[in-house]
């Protein structure tokens, strides 16, 4: 086990700058998503950690040591690629064993690691097949089982869940997560799907075309989203943002857009007419017939445990999630009652947060 | 796609069609072998019904088929004897086939897996290699294998050979394990694996079906070469077209016997292509990697 850390770490393929002056630190034992859109650079970064890339600028530590000319297989970390890259050609054992194998360990070793991975993965039955013989989910564990073998001091996940079905999903998720709390070792997952990085990660780093965008706790990211990027990027349905503009002196500072008036927490400091950006959780919206604030409903969704709405307020659009059914028709006027305290407050220019 | 009984006729009426096609030139090349000589041109051809005998192959292979042993005197004199003809024409095709395939395998994967400079530059070098035409180098490789001692010899062809062979045979191979994914090297690497642990272990198996087909077409080439087997030769070895050529001659074409030694030409290369068409058809990647 290890903490593994960045140091101003930059790729560029070509002429083609990837990513630039990366820098943060994963400690021991650690649980971390790489989040954020695809093509932003998350698989070139945990390529370079693993040694598939060479790493153009910067150093990347594994264990505290320097890891830029180290090849591969002394690195010590484990990954599970996207496509699970199975040896087609060797059965699931095998498969799992091969990395034992290659270091000449002896066949009673083998057989018993091998053994307790599959063991630990449900995957005993299958031993004897070959990968093409296995379901979506299957081959995905035995990815793992390949990587768990080893016992490296780090794991690399690279969206192991994306080829699977939403169900299957939901169950790996735990799955990897307990499988992690029992081994404790330093994993680094990447992903594009922001409820895997809510539900697994011991801290998130959203990163958008090569660049960090915020690191922190899963709670952290989502209540105090440090820029509009971040706040858009987590949260389902997506937040809304309002454009408009603060008014008032400090102390009893009202956000203004169109003919709508928000109060906001007595403790923003934000200059009187500053243009900002005003981004409201859909569930943080409360809709009943007396609310303060009041908008026409567009469209109701049920999900059957909660109600979607769409609803404009003076022609801006906003999205509204309610608990239960709610007897809403497209054409109705509701009232709204926001909570100051969850409002988040961007600066329109910079978009980064100043609330 | 649900087909209408209509659809299903025209279909298949269509594939018979293109069959006969390719499968007719073939059959009356056979024909031919068999027939006697008066009935090769009868107008209208004969294509069903003739009389049949053994002859051109007992002259060609100088054997006796138990049928009465061939009138004498033929176009080029005196009984062909083809049988040591049709082995050389097998020890090129085989050997040939088997360096250029062993060379090419390990070119394309190095060209496939590994970045150096020029990488590019390489391969196209590669393929221009196949765009001059093999007639201009005819002279200067006479007199160069004459220095070296290869001109009439099985080394000579062969290798002449696997070299025409190995620019496509590179390319082809190539393009098979750029469609192994290389996620699986990757993951390999990471194991521990050396690459050449890597490629015969891992990589191999899964190209099989590509090395077979490129065997096919390295082998189909060297049985029908021409030039070479013609200009780098004199009597120590024939391969098979040379030898048919001669039955060409400016008394008379001896059709008869270039048929039946086109015919038994065909059952060497059929017997490869059918060893090898198991891994032909077998799928290239057999799952690794979910689609
Ligand atoms: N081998 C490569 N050659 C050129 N460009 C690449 C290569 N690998 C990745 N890129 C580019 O780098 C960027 C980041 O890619 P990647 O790390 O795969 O993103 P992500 O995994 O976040 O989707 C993309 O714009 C991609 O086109
Ligand atoms: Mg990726």
């Amino acid at each position: 086990m290890a903490s593994v850390e960045y140091v101003n770490v930059g790729k560029s393929f070509g002429a083609v700058k990837v990513m630039e002056d990366i820098s943060f630190t994963i400690s021991d034992q650690k649980f971390v998503v790489l989040l954020g859109p695809s093509g932003c650079g998350k698989t070139t970064l945990l390529r370079m950690t693993a040694g598939l890339e060479t790493i153009a600028d910067g150093e990347i530590h594994i264990g505290g040591k320097r890891m830029n000319n180290v090849h591969p297989r002394d690195r010590d970390i484990a990954m599970v690629f996207q496509n699970y890259a199975l040896y087609p050609t060797l059965k699931v054992f095998d498969n799992i064993a091969f990395s034992l194998q290659v270091r000449r360990q002896s066949k009673d070793e083998v057989k018993k690691q091998v053994e307790w991975a599959a063991e630990l993965l449900n995957l005993t039955p299958y031993l004897a097949r070959y990968p093409k013989e296995l379901s979506g989910g299957q081959r995905q564990r035995v990815a793992m089982g390949r990587a768990l073998v080893r016992h490296p001091q780090v794991f690399l996940f690279d969206e192991p869940l994306s080829n699977l079905d939403a169900k299957l999903r939901g169950q790996m998720r735990y799955e990897i997560r307990r499988l992690h709390d029992r081994l404790q070792t330093t994993t680094i997952y990447v992903t594009h799907d922001q409820i895997e990085a809510m539900t697994m990660a011991d801290e998130i780093v959203v990163m958008r075309d090569g660049e960090i965008e915020q690191i922190g706790t899963p709670e952290e990211i989502y209540d105090r989203p440090a820029n509009c990027f971040v706040a858009d990027f987590i949260g389902s349905p997506s937040i809304n943002f309002l454009k408009g503009e603060i008014q008032g002196t400090a102390g009893q500072q009202t956000f203004h857009a169109g003919g709508m008036v928000l109060p906001l927490p007595a403790q923003t400091k934000a200059e009187p007419g500053q243009k900002v950006t005003c981004g409201i959780r859909p569930v943080d919206i409360a809709v009943g017939p007396d609310g303060p604030v009041k908008a026409e409903v567009v469209l109701v969704e049920s999900t059957g445990a909660e109600s979607h709405l769409l609803l404009t307020i003076d022609g801006q659009e906003i999205r509204a999630v309610a608990q239960g059914r709610l007897r809403a028709r497209p054409g109705d006027i509701c009232g709204l009652s926001i909570d100051p305290a969850t409002l988040h407050l961007f600066d329109a220019g910079s978009e980064q947060r100043i609330n | 796609m649900v087909l209408t009984p209509a659809q299903r006729i025209l279909r298949a009426l269509v594939a018979w069609a293109v069959v006969m096609l390719f499968a007719f030139p073939i059959y009356y090349w056979i024909t031919v072998s068999i027939k006697l000589g008066r009935d090769i041109f009868a107008i209208p051809p004969k294509i069903f019904s003739f009389e049949t005998s053994a002859k051109s192959y007992e002259e060609v292979f100088g054997i006796s088929l138990g049928f009465e042993k061939g009138i004498a005197v033929l176009p080029g004199g005196g009984d062909f004897y083809m049988a040591p003809r049709l082995m050389d024409s097998i020890i090129i095709a085989v050997f040939s086939t088997a360096v250029a395939v062993l060379v090419a395998t390990l070119a394309a994967y190095a060209l496939s897996r590994m970045r150096f400079r020029g990488q590019h530059h390489f391969v196209f070098w590669i393929l221009s290699t196949r765009m001059m035409p093999p007639v201009a180098v005819a002279i200067p490789m006479f007199f160069i294998y004459k220095d070296f001692g290869l001109l009439d010899t099985y080394t000579g062809i062969v290798l002449v050979h696997a070299l025409m062979n190995m620019p496509l045979a590179v390319l082809l191979l190539k393009s098979f394990f750029d469609d192994i994914p290389k996620e699986i090297d990757e993951a390999a690497l990471i194991d521990g694996a050396s690459r050449f642990l890597i490629f015969r272990k891992l990589v191999l198996p899964m190209a099989l079906g590509g090395i077979a087909a490129t065997a096919v077409l390295c082998f189909i080439f060297s049985w029908t070469e021409f030039l070479f087997a013609l200009t780098l030769t004199q009597t120590s070895l024939k391969t098979v077209p040379v030898v048919s050529s001669t039955f060409v001659t400016s008394t008379g074409t001896a059709w008869g016997n270039m048929a039946a030694l086109g015919t038994a030409a065909m059952l060497p290369a059929f017997v490869f292509i059918l060893l090898v068409q198991k891994n032909l058809v077998r799928g290239l990647t057999l799952g690794s990697v979910k689609q």
